[in-house]
């Protein structure tokens, strides 16, 4: 347990993709711009957002805690999606994993971290009807808190529960349903002043140095942020990302962070479903803090998505694939005997010669040698270059094309995997790729979750990638 | 040694193959009994009665030795199904030869069969265990294209040159096919046909991927010193050789794409078994596993034929054409006669017996004397090869 109430670790994951114009017919006239949304990979789902987010912030996250992942769109009804994540991350087995639900469990889950009971990932995919107002204003993105003090310490918290028939969706369906938000924002308004008024006054300060507004609902969020008096960088990472459901209190609060300097205030006020209000001061180590990319950066690095692609993607336009049958569904008792290398894509190195097999085995691939005790090598983290490429263009994705490669993994061990986030024809030999969680494919009703690769950070040309169409 | 020639000399004395086709109307049994019966056919005097034990090779058309022994209505005989991936049907060959070079039988017959053409897909369905879900989900040409960018870059060649190669590999085995009756596509190609057809995997379209039909092959083996009571032409088995890769060309860096390290072993046992010390000048014709164009690029460097990084340019000087140096496939190969699975070996077999024999007509080698039949499965990095060395002398 942190001794000190707050944020010891946090970091954002935003999806490589945007969407800024949703005409069904391109040739028509063009649309008041200005609003962007994010969009996940169509092998993205809440729990490979929480995976990515989490990577690098909760390895250490100590048995007894609790691992949240807090969703919208958990990609299983009943089974727990937070378990896939405590595998992947190979969280100690005393940690346990548990699902958040609801529209508020973004601001509970981070209530929780900085209670100091849990590492959390607050992740959300988003979906309108095509054409629906809002459309733009919503996006897929995750937030990561792991608890302590480092980021930030919680000065005050206050909470205001309320029922209200804002946004709903019943099972099966996919798309929120919404009440005439003017009548939402009234009662949303009115909840996050009560909890930011409260919060403030327990941390007895009359102003904060950064106020932070997340609402579900546009309206409020307007009239929060006016009077609070926030600076407006919430409602512009918002113009770039849409509205991203449970994660967006997360992601609204890990681009405060990005900027923020040791001691500042920072006032997190969520207005969903009732309010939450957070009052934080920025820690001396919050730099360091951080996991991965700043909020900005990824904003910067992503790629422009046209809309056919992206209602294909979420399964909203029924496209013709290859005369091919499905790729097989994976079976429980081989998940479970090779979580290793499923999750975490752990290969084994050879106590005789050193070098590493894939998939692990018992018998060396290099030397022959039978392992008494191989050792398990997780080459999730590591950099690998492209051996060779193909580009299936019979594939069962959503997609045209997809670039397959054989890669060998810097420090030895070699990959065969799909490579995602990246234009196939772009793929070449010699490429530095790393190991990212994507969802494969779902057949049977099982989703089947691995590793692929994507363009290693290094080789991502910062700006290029904004302003490309596909 | 790795591998030795066996004890008595084997020899082929009869064959038959079906036409590789659509056979929308017969089914795996009845291509099996037409192989089989033009085989047994070719013998005056030999009945199935005289065929001591039976091997039937099939990849996903049957189980069990009752694959071939139901459909002929076999009685009291042993017949043993096969599987090898796409090296199905020599691997039937390979173990009937064996059985008559222990002395065990007398006489035995080697099959293969696939029927492909009843699944509602162009290409191959075979089915694969339970598994854990984190194999790449690779089609056969995706898995096989992989050879083409790192042949090209191990070898300085730029990717027009490549396509230059595969486009003549194409051609060249629509040409020979189209003197083949029994090929599946009895048609010549341009190469702007090749190139213009559909993308499939990497650099390749459908016109540089085996053609997907249904057939069935067979032979009659007995011992060398038999076989003058049956034929007068038999074709000898001189060498021959077989290697299930490891696997490590998938699971552990180092493997580069530009060579089946597995056809390169099996080759020189095979050449050594038949006394080949030069398999360039030495070899008279060779059918070998061109399942996808780029295929047949890297075997020539494999088998011995061109040397590394060559093979492109020898290709594109006609070396392998029917009338150059080395004639490749000249029976149409995988690409043009088509790719039954449990068939193709055997098929490889007809055609280097028939050559041997001289029987070969409009495609006909002359003085052709020595024959590789090379045929392998799997994919680079992860597969099967079968090298055979046969020839018209012992």
């Amino acid at each position: 347990m942190p001794e000190q109430p707050g944020i010891d670790a946090y970091a954002a994951y935003l999806p490589a993709y945007a969407l800024d114009d949703t005409r069904l017919d391109p040739t028509g006239p063009a649309r008041d711009g200005g609003r962007t949304r994010g969009v996940a990979g169509y092998d993205e789902d809440a729990v490979t957002m929480a995976v990515e987010a989490l990577r690098h912030v909760a390895a250490d996250t100590p048995a007894g805690r609790h691992l949240l992942l807090a969703t919208t769109s958990a990609p299983y009804e009943t089974k727990t999606s937070a378990g896939v994540v405590h595998e992947a991350l190979g969280l100690d087995p005393g940690v346990t994993a548990l699902d958040l639900r609801g529209h508020r469990a973004g601001a509970s889950a981070l209530d929780l971290v900085l209670r100091g009971v849990a590492t959390a990932a607050l992740a959300d995919v988003r979906t309108t009807r095509p054409g629906a107002p809002d459309e733009l204003a919503q996006g897929d993105a995750a937030a990561a808190f792991a608890g302590g003090g480092r980021a930030a310490v919680l000065l005050a918290r206050a909470g205001h529960t309320t029922e209200l028939l804002d946004r709903w969706r019943l099972p099966g369906e996919r798309h929120d349903r919404v009440w005439d938000e003017r009548f939402t924002a009234e009662i949303l308004v009115a909840a996050g002043l009560d909890a930011a008024r409260r919060a403030l006054a327990q941390a007895s300060l009359d102003a904060v140095d950064e106020v932070v507004v997340s609402s579900s609902n546009p309206r409020a969020a307007a009239a929060l942020r006016k009077a609070l008096g926030g600076t407006g960088g919430d409602a512009s990472v918002e113009r770039a990302t849409g509205f991203t459901g449970v994660a967006h209190p997360g992601l609204l609060l890990a681009a405060a962070l990005d900027e923020a300097e040791p001691g500042q205030t920072i006032l997190l006020l969520s207005a969903t479903e009732g309010a939450d209000a957070f009052v934080l001061r920025v820690g001396d180590d919050v730099r360091a803090a951080r996991g991965g990319p700043t909020v900005r950066a990824q904003l910067a690095a992503r790629q422009r998505l046209g809309y056919g692609r992206y209602l294909r993607w979420r399964g909203l336009l029924d496209v013709q694939g290859p005369a091919r049958p499905a790729s097989p569904a994976p079976a429980a008792p081989p998940m479970h005997r090779r979580a290793g290398w499923k999750y975490r894509l752990e290969g084994s190195r050879c106590d005789a010669c050193g070098r590493v097999t894939t998939p692990p085995g018992r018998v060396c691939a290099s030397c022959g040698v039978a392992g008494s005790g191989a050792t398990a090598v997780s080459l999730r983290d590591r950099t690998a270059r492209v051996v060779s490429v193909t580009r299936d263009h019979l594939t069962t994705m959503p997609e045209p094309e997809v670039a397959i490669v054989v890669a060998d993994v810097d420090g030895g061990g070699r990959l065969s995997a799909y490579v995602t986030d990246v234009a196939p024809g772009d793929v070449r030999v010699g490429m530095p790729v790393t190991p990212v969680f994507r969802r494969l494919w779902t057949t049977d009703s099982i989703h089947n979750y691995f590793w692929k690769l994507r363009p290693a950070p290094a080789d991502a040309a910062p700006g290029k990638d904004t302003a490309d169409g596909q | 040694m790795a591998s030795r020639r066996t004890t008595h000399d084997v020899a082929i004395v009869a064959m038959g193959c079906t036409p590789f086709r659509d056979h929308w109307n017969s089914s795996a049994d009845d291509l099996l009994v037409d192989a089989v019966q033009e085989c047994v056919g070719s013998l005056p005097d030999v009945t199935l009665d005289d065929v001591d034990a039976f091997w039937v090779g099939t990849q996903g058309s049957g189980m069990s030795g009752q694959t071939l022994a139901r459909p002929l209505r076999l009685t009291g005989k042993p017949v043993t199904r096969v599987e090898n991936y796409c090296a199905t049907g020599s691997e039937a060959f390979r173990n009937a030869a064996f059985a008559v070079a222990s002395g065990a039988y007398d006489m035995v017959m080697a099959t293969g069969v696939e029927k492909l053409k009843d699944s509602s897909y162009s290409g191959l369905s075979a089915v694969f265990p339970p598994a854990d879900g984190t194999d790449v989900d690779w089609t056969a040409p995706a898995g096989f294209s992989l050879l083409a960018p790192a042949y090209q870059a191990a070898h300085g060649i730029d990717e027009g040159e490549m396509r230059a190669a595969m486009t003549r590999v194409a051609v060249k085995n629509h040409a020979n096919g189209a003197r083949n009756d029994r090929a599946q596509f009895r048609r010549a190609v341009t190469a702007e046909t090749v190139e213009r057809s559909p993308r499939i995997a990497g650099q390749l379209g459908v016109m540089d991927c085996s053609g997907v039909s249904d057939g069935a092959a067979a032979a009659i083996l007995v011992r060398a010193e038999d076989a003058h009571r049956y034929t007068d032409r038999p074709v000898y088995l001189r060498g021959m050789s077989f290697v299930a890769g490891s696997g490590a060309g998938l699971a552990a860096d180092g493997y580069d794409f530009t060579t089946f390290p597995e056809v390169v072993t099996a080759a020189r046992e095979a050449y050594e078994q038949a006394g080949v010390t030069d398999p360039a000048a030495q070899i008279s014709l060779a059918e070998v596993h061109d399942c996808f164009t780029p295929t047949e690029v890297v075997l020539m460097e494999d088998l011995g034929f061109s040397a590394r990084g060559k093979a492109w340019r020898d290709i594109l000087d006609g070396r392998y054409d029917l009338d150059g140096a080395l004639p490749v496939n000249t029976d149409g190969g995988l690409k043009s006669f088509g790719h039954p699975i449990g068939a193709t070996g055997l098929r490889m077999m007809f055609e280097c017996f028939t050559q041997l024999r001289g029987e070969a007509g409009p495609r006909q080698v002359p003085d052709a004397r020595l024959a590789v039949a090379q045929n392998l499965g799997g994919q680079p990095g992860s597969c099967v090869a079968f090298v055979a060395v046969l020839g018209n002398e012992r």
